[in-house]
This record gives C-alpha cells, sequence and structure tokens, in this order.
C-alpha cells in the first residue's frame, strides 16, 4: 500500500520554503512532486520599475549568498550594451569575490550537509570557517553579505592591500585543508551516510539541463569559468573536479575538490593582481548610447550557471526587461529523480545535497 | 531543418554565416523557425536547454520568445516573435524546458499547445499573467 508524506513548505529539514510530496512503500520513496513559488517576489518584474543604479542593489537581494554573483552577472550584461570593458584589477577584483563567495557558500552548504548526516561537530567546525571568510569579504567591501561590489564599467572598491588579503586567505586554507577536505573525502562518517544515495545518472544530469556541482557530480564536464571564461578567469590556472557516481557523495566530493580549486585561484589573482584603474571612463551608464538594445551574460556561480538577459529601449531610464535564469530553478526538477528508491530518511539529506536556493528559484 | 544546418560557426565552418554574434550570445540568422524543429536539432547535436526569455511587444501586440541553449560553451539565441498568446511546447522533446514554460505560462500567459500545467510560482488565487504591462484581464 503507498502512501503519501508531505515535507515543507515549512519544516525543520528545509532551509527555505517548498513543499516536497512523496509517495512511499513502506520506507521507500516510489516517486514525489515538488512545489515551489512560497517566495515568489515577481523581482523581474519589479526590475522594470529601477534605474541602472537601483536595479543593482535590487539583483544582489535576489540571493542571500550569491549576492556578489548575481549583480556581477547583471553589469556584466549591461556592460555588453553600453560596450564597456572593466579595466584588468577589476576583473581581476571580480574574480577574487566570486572565488571568495563559492568558498562561502561551499562552507555553508558543508555545515548543513554535515547536520544533516548527524555529525553536529562538523557543522559547528565549518560555521566557524564561514564566519571567517565572511571576515575577508568583510574586509574587503565592507559588508558580510550584500557587498555592493559591481558596478557598471567595474568594482566598487579596490582591494588596497592584496597581501594581508592573501595572508587570510592562506590561512583560511591551511584550516580547510586539516579540516573540512579529509572529513568529506575521506571519512567513513561521510562516505556510509552518502555513497549510493540519491544517485542522479548521467544521462538523467544531460536530460534535465543540470549545472554546477549536481551536473560535475553526475559526470557532466561543465564550467563556465572554463567553457566561456570571464572576468580574468582566462588567466587563471585550476582544474575542475568531476566525478562519474552521482550520488549525494559525490556531490559531496565535488564541493571539497572545488574549495581547494578556489583557494588555487585566489592566491594567483591576489599575487598577480594587476595595477590601474578598477573602472572605466566615469563609471556611469549611458543609457542614451546603447551599442545593443539587448544583452545576455552567464556567469558560474557556486550552485552552477547564472543567466541574465537584459533589454533597454535607447533613451530609458530603466531596463524594459531582466530575466534572471538561477541555478537552483534547473536543478531542483533532479530531486524528484534522486529520491525515487531511496529511504525516506534521506530524503532531507539527498535534497540537500543539491544546494538548493529557493530565494533564487522564486525571486 | 537538419541538425547540421543550425550548428553554430565557431564549431562548423561552413555554417559561418549562419550566426550573427550580438549581445553575448550566437543568433540564428535564417527565418521562418519552427521551434519544435529547433529543440529536435538541439537534442541531436547534444546542446544543452537553458532558458526561454519573454518580451512583450508594445507596439502591436504579441511576445518575443528568445529560446537558449548552450553548445560547448557557446550560447545559442533563436528568436521567435508570435503574434498572439500560443506558441508549441517543447516539453516533450526537452525535458529541462518545463519549468520555464510553466513559468513563462504565468507570468504572460502565454500558452504552450500540446502539454498541460500545473501551478508553479503562482499560489492558490494568484492570477496568470503577473508580468505583463497590460491590465489583466480574466
Amino acid at each position: 500500500m503507498s502512501y503519501e508524506i508531505p515535507m515543507g513548505p515549512y519544516h525543520p529539514g528545509l532551509e527555505e520554503p517548498y513543499k516536497l510530496s512523496m509517495i512511499c512503500e513502506g520506507e521507500t520513496v516510489r516517486d514525489a512532486k515538488l512545489e515551489i513559488g512560497f517566495n515568489f517576489r515577481g523581482i523581474e518584474h519589479l526590475a522594470e520599475t529601477r534605474n541602472y543604479i537601483q536595479v543593482i542593489a535590487l539583483m544582489e537581494r535576489v540571493c542571500g549568498i550569491c549576492s556578489f554573483i548575481h549583480t556581477l552577472t547583471l553589469c556584466q550584461a549591461m556592460e555588453k550594451l553600453t560596450g564597456f570593458t572593466p579595466p584588468p584589477r577589476a576583473q581581476y577584483i571580480r574574480v577574487v569575490m566570486g572565488e571568495l563567495e563559492r568558498l562561502h557558500s561551499h562552507v555553508l552548504w558543508a555545515g548543513i550537509a554535515a547536520k544533516l548526516m548527524g555529525f553536529k561537530t562538523m557543522f559547528m567546525t565549518c560555521f566557524e570557517i564561514r564566519e571567517k571568510v565572511m571576515d575577508v569579504l568583510q574586509a574587503i567591501s565592507g559588508n558580510r553579505v550584500n557587498y555592493s561590489m559591481n558596478r557598471v564599467g567595474g568594482v566598487n572598491r579596490d582591494i588596497e592591500d592584496p597581501q594581508s588579503i592573501l595572508a587570510m586567505v592562506e590561512a583560511l586554507e591551511r584550516e580547510m585543508r586539516k579540516t573540512i577536505i579529509p572529513i568529506f573525502t575521506t571519512s567513513k562518517t561521510a562516505t556510509s551516510r552518502c555513497a549510493a544515495v540519491g544517485v542522479l545518472t548521467h544521462e538523467k544530469a544531460i536530460s534535465l539541463g543540470v549545472v554546477g556541482p549536481v551536473a560535475r557530480a553526475s559526470g557532466v564536464a561543465q564550467d563556465l569559468r572554463k567553457q566561456a571564461p570571464y572576468a580574468a578567469y582566462e588567466e587563471m590556472e585550476f582544474d575542475v573536479p568531476v566525478v562519474k557516481d552521482g550520488d549525494v557523495r559525490a556531490r559531496l566530493l565535488v564541493r571539497a575538490l572545488e574549495i581547494i580549486e578556489s583557494c588555487r585561484i585566489l592566491r594567483q589573482a591576489l599575487a598577480k593582481l594587476p595595477p590601474g584603474e578598477v573602472v572605466c571612463g566615469d563609471g556611469k551608464f549611458n543609457f542614451l548610447k546603447l551599442t545593443a538594445p539587448t544583452a545576455t551574460a552567464r556567469v558560474e556561480a557556486p550552485r552552477g550557471e547564472v543567466m541574465y538577459s537584459v533589454s533597454w529601449k535607447e533613451g530609458a531610464r530603466n531596463p524594459s526587461r531582466v530575466h534572471v535564469r538561477t541555478p537552483t530553478y534547473v536543478n531542483m526538477p533532479s530531486v524528484r529523480f534522486m529520491v525515487q528508491g531511496a529511504r525516506l530518511a534521506d530524503t532531507p539529506l539527498i535534497q540537500a545535497s543539491v544546494d538548493p536556493c529557493y530565494s533564487c528559484t522564486d525571486r | 531543418m537538419s541538425s547540421t544546418e543550425i550548428i553554430p560557426d565557431a564549431l562548423i565552418d561552413s555554417e559561418r554565416a549562419a550566426y550573427t554574434e550580438r549581445g553575448g550570445a550566437l543568433w540564428y540568422c535564417g527565418s521562418g523557425l519552427i521551434v519544435r524543429d529547433v529543440a529536435r536539432a538541439m537534442n541531436a547535436v547534444g546542446a544543452r536547454f537553458i532558458t526561454i526569455t519573454t518580451y512583450e511587444l508594445a507596439a502591436n501586440g504579441g511576445f518575443r520568445l528568445e529560446y537558449h541553449w548552450d553548445l560547448m560553451g557557446n550560447l545559442l539565441g533563436f528568436d521567435f516573435p508570435i503574434a498572439g498568446n500560443t506558441m508549441e511546447s517543447i516539453y516533450d522533446l526537452c525535458e529541462a524546458a518545463d519549468w520555464i514554460e510553466r513559468e513563462v505560462h504565468e507570468e504572460y500567459r502565454i500558452d504552450f499547445r500540446g502539454r498541460g500545467y500545473e501551478p508553479l510560482l503562482l499560489r492558490e488565487g494568484g492570477v496568470c499573467g503577473v508580468n505583463l504591462q497590460k491590465e489583466v484581464v480574466q
């Protein structure tokens, strides 16, 4: 006999509101249905009522974790509209901020995953390290969450003392290599709790078009920093970790290895930070003289590809359209297939392994 | 339309004329495209579906739908102007298009022919057409 178990929209196992209705037979989940929209704010519509300064501040609030990435993608699209090219120093600072945000996001996720595994000491360790990542972000931008770093044509703040930031990053890396990385890559606790759980096959990952660590954990070697480099990524040496197993452990491994690669990129970017300005021209978005009416930009966020399409009529104060495609929006439908055949008790961990962001998804 | 006809120039030199780069994407220049043919062709070359961006056309009414796929890091764009508010669904050909078709339906009241809908972003009592500039008439 089958029965339905609803999880959410408000549940201790969920970080944000959404609903997963699972059809179970005994302890086994046979199928599931996902409902979203509990956070729908109509941000795309609201963007059409904001000018070029206000729209950046608005889009910074699409996501509380990837706030830098959202404004970076938006500004890159707006730079294509105007034909602006940010100076090299600004491009490097964008890489530094982007990678710090990836560290922040992955360590936060690792903490939540550890908690769901029943590994609460690790949860506390991850959150302690996350605080230190946020200290670095604060040292650069003056803010801990919404950094206000991006503007059209560059960034708002310079990194005045890269050596001190580099020292902070190196201290962070030592700590992560000592704690998070060995636990998530070799410990029996993590392996026994995550191996062969919540499998997303390579074929299904391709069919659903999943992105980011979810795709790379199912053997899909895809990363915009390599395939379509933006900012200064073309000048960075790094590897894209890909694991073929498609289970929760593979997603854990991919993110752990990405932490190491992010530290590698950060060391390079801070060591090679070129001299010069951090914004091109007067940094004003000239909506009276546009080179294209519509532009699109894509960036590899911690959770995968973010895409912005921006349309602006010449002479208009506000955009006529801003469309945001976030990574969780494409990753989340895969949860239905990950939980099929899984034990009910594993479903909170499985859905968390996608690292969902409903703030992004619902917009 | 054969799949090789819409593979981007960057990948096949002989097809260089088929695309122009504009605003960060490679746009297919040909006319008379049929969305389901494009979806089949993209499937055949292993392109990854990204999204549909909808623009409401103020002057004569109707909409412009931009479909995007990724092929080996190349962002491909296909433009579909529609006079009314119906469009062929590609959901049966491209599983990844499910949520975005439902979202476009809720935000712009566009009906994708050949599929059913379940609520996505709107909750009970929500009215389809939340992103329309025109006043929503039920």
